[in-house]
């Protein structure tokens, strides 16, 4: 469903962020980008829904090349792409439910959004999805009062509200606890599973890999320096990402 | 970028050097040996001055630790937790600051004779002792000319609020460093609202006071037209300021530009802006007296009238009304400021 051809990124500040980057993503799959913070994962999967522009290469999403597209188009194929991020990104002062709700601008009218007018249908799909992370009861709660872990899963069900073939993943439980982390890795497997959203998602630790990722690519400087199913990723390879000074911190 | 610095520390010494030369002197030769009162300006003393200042400047650029431009430029390796009197560049530094409130108290004409003068400290008394005595009589004309200044204050700032809320928006570097087209109205506007906000209040009370005619309305366009310009720039940085975040994710979600700035940048606004307007209405209170003097109407307007007059009782309850409204407006706004954040 997403294929990437010769992806490059070149910073103005002349920074080469990715290096002739290729891999494709079949659906239904939970594929895990690992790599040293720098190597690139963040600028991959910005470039995937054109929140960076790449600087040449090609990116195919379900059969369209979304690389040239502009204005409007791209409006619209980033309403099919869902996003969550390391720091929760949700609107401060807002109710989880205007955050919810918020995933689904691209379908509403401008003038309709900004008068916060939503249909019944709207608001009952939104309970839908938050009910989905288990946060039901929290609808007028405003988010910035809720904990990391449920914010993030408020982010999650914003990017269920977008209806998205394809969630990207940048660093979701990155500032979660241990614990936390796992209850939110949970939810985007169940996301992955029951719901059939193929899930791209980037992470630190080889342990939480290993646990939900059905394929793994590292990042290296920006090239792609492995490829391949979690439990390949043995000590060796593991000294080959990460350097050879590295040591594997797991969580449990 | 080396070599500019050094062209960029050389000028600095001349201009300080030249500058020193020019100001010695005017002030040595001129006020104390020849005691001319009023001296006279020639173009042909700044020129003879950079040339002696180039004179000086030059040798004393190439040895080390000689050069305050160097230092100020970066050249010199930073203080080395030396006193700042060892250098040589810092006596030079002394040496100007010396020099130039010497010039100072020169150029304001600054007199211990006529600051202690016997007919003024008697006039001074006079209206220090009425002032004390304020004229009860025009209490209520002066609270009514008192509520109009309020009052213009506050449709200048009510008035200012929504252009200035629309403006900042295209005023705020990170929203419009996105293409060309954005970033050119980004540098036109800041342009355009530097120079509205480098022309004071008062001067723009002149002119609107010439074009509608003396009174509060000329007041109001002159506080309303610079409250824009510096609520305009007040906003934008805090734009600048938010957290990007939320706007990437409603970029992510394929929201509308319109859409993204709505949800992703105006809920961390709103509060900070608000803040900033109830200051800024405080600021227009204390600034519409001050252009009431200059034909802006309201408060400032009567003190000038019985000033003019010479009617100090009455000017001196119109100074204590001043007085209260501007400290209950600090007090008021400081309240409201820390209520709201």
């Amino acid at each position: 469903m997403l294929k990437i051809e010769n992806l490059n990124k070149i910073y103005p500040n002349g920074c080469q962020a990715l290096k002739n980057v290729a891999f494709d993503v079949k659906k239904g799959e939970f594929l895990v980008i690992i790599g040293l913070s720098g190597s690139g994962k963040s600028t991959l999967l910005r470039c995937i829904n054109k929140i960076h522009e790449p600087t040449s290469g090609r990116i195919i999403f379900g059969g369209k090349d979304i690389t040239t597209l502009k204005g409007k188009h791209l409006r619209e194929a980033r309403s099919e792409i869902g996003m969550v991020f390391q720091h929760f990104n949700l609107i401060p002062r807002r109710t989880v439910l205007t955050n919810v709700m918020a995933g689904n601008l691209a379908r509403m009218g401008i003038m309709r959004s900004l008068m916060g007018l939503y249909s019944e249908g709207e608001k009952n799909s939104t309970r839908e999805k938050i009910k989905i992370v288990g946060l039901d009861g929290k609808e007028d709660v405003r988010a910035d009062n809720l904990s990391g872990g449920q914010q993030q899963r408020v982010a999650i069900a914003r990017a269920l509200m977008q209806n998205p073939s394809l969630l990207l993943a940048d660093e979701p439980v990155a500032s979660l606890d241990p614990a936390t982390s796992h209850s939110v890795m949970r939810y985007l497997e169940k996301i992955n599973k029951e719901m059939g959203i193929t899930v791209i998602c980037n992470l630190h630790f080889l342990s939480l890999v290993r646990q939900y990722a059905s394929r793994v690519i590292a990042l290296k400087a920006g090239e792609m320096v492995f490829e391949g199913s979690p439990s390949q990723i043995d000590e060796q390879w593991f000294k080959r990402i990460y350097g050879e000074d590295a040591m594997e911190v797991t969580i449990h | 970028m080396r070599k500019r610095d050094y062209l960029k520390a050389f000028l600095l010494d001349l201009f300080l050097w030249s500058y020193s030369i020019l100001v010695c002197h005017k002030v040595i030769y001129e006020k104390i040996i020849l005691e001319v009162r009023y001296p006279k300006f020639s173009w042909t003393q700044p020129l003879l001055a950079l040339a002696a200042g180039t004179a000086l400047a030059l040798p004393l650029f190439l040895p080390r630790s000689f050069s305050l431009g160097k230092r100020i430029m970066g050249i010199y390796p930073g203080d080395q937790g030396r006193p700042l009197l060892r250098e040589p560049y810092g006596l030079f530094s002394v040496f100007f600051l010396i020099i130039t409130f010497w010039a100072g108290l020169h150029f304001s004409q600054v007199s211990v004779k006529e600051f202690f003068s016997e007919s003024g400290m008697e006039g001074a008394r006079k209206i220090f002792a009425s002032l004390f005595q304020p004229n009860f009589s025009i209490l209520g004309e002066s609270l009514f000319a008192a509520i109009e200044t309020i009052y213009m204050a506050f449709i200048a700032t009510a008035l200012a609020l929504p252009p200035a809320f629309f403006l900042s928006f295209f005023s705020a570097r990170n929203l419009m460093a996105q293409n060309k087209v954005l970033s050119w109205t980004y540098l036109v506007l800041r342009f355009i609202l530097n120079v509205t906000r480098a022309i004071e209040p008062l001067i723009w009370a002149i002119i609107f006071s010439v074009w509608v005619g003396i009174g509060p309305f000329a007041g109001m366009l002159a506080l309303c037209l610079h409250s824009v310009s510096s609520l305009a720039k007040l906003y934008s940085e805090q734009i600048e300021n938010i957290d990007e975040g939320p706007l990437e994710a409603m970029t992510a979600t394929g929201a509308h530009p319109v859409q993204v700035v709505w949800f992703g940048v105006v809920p961390q606004i709103v509060l900070p802006f608000l803040s900033y307007t109830i200051y800024r209405w405080d600021i227009n209170v204390r600034m519409a007296t001050v252009i009431g003097l200059v034909g802006g109407g309201g408060i400032g307007t009567l003190l000038m009238q019985y000033q003019g007059l010479g009617k100090w009782n009455e000017v001196g309850l119109i100074v204590i009304i001043i007085a209260l409204i501007v400290w209950a407006m600090d007090y008021a706004s400081a309240k409201i400021r820390e209520a709201i954040k």
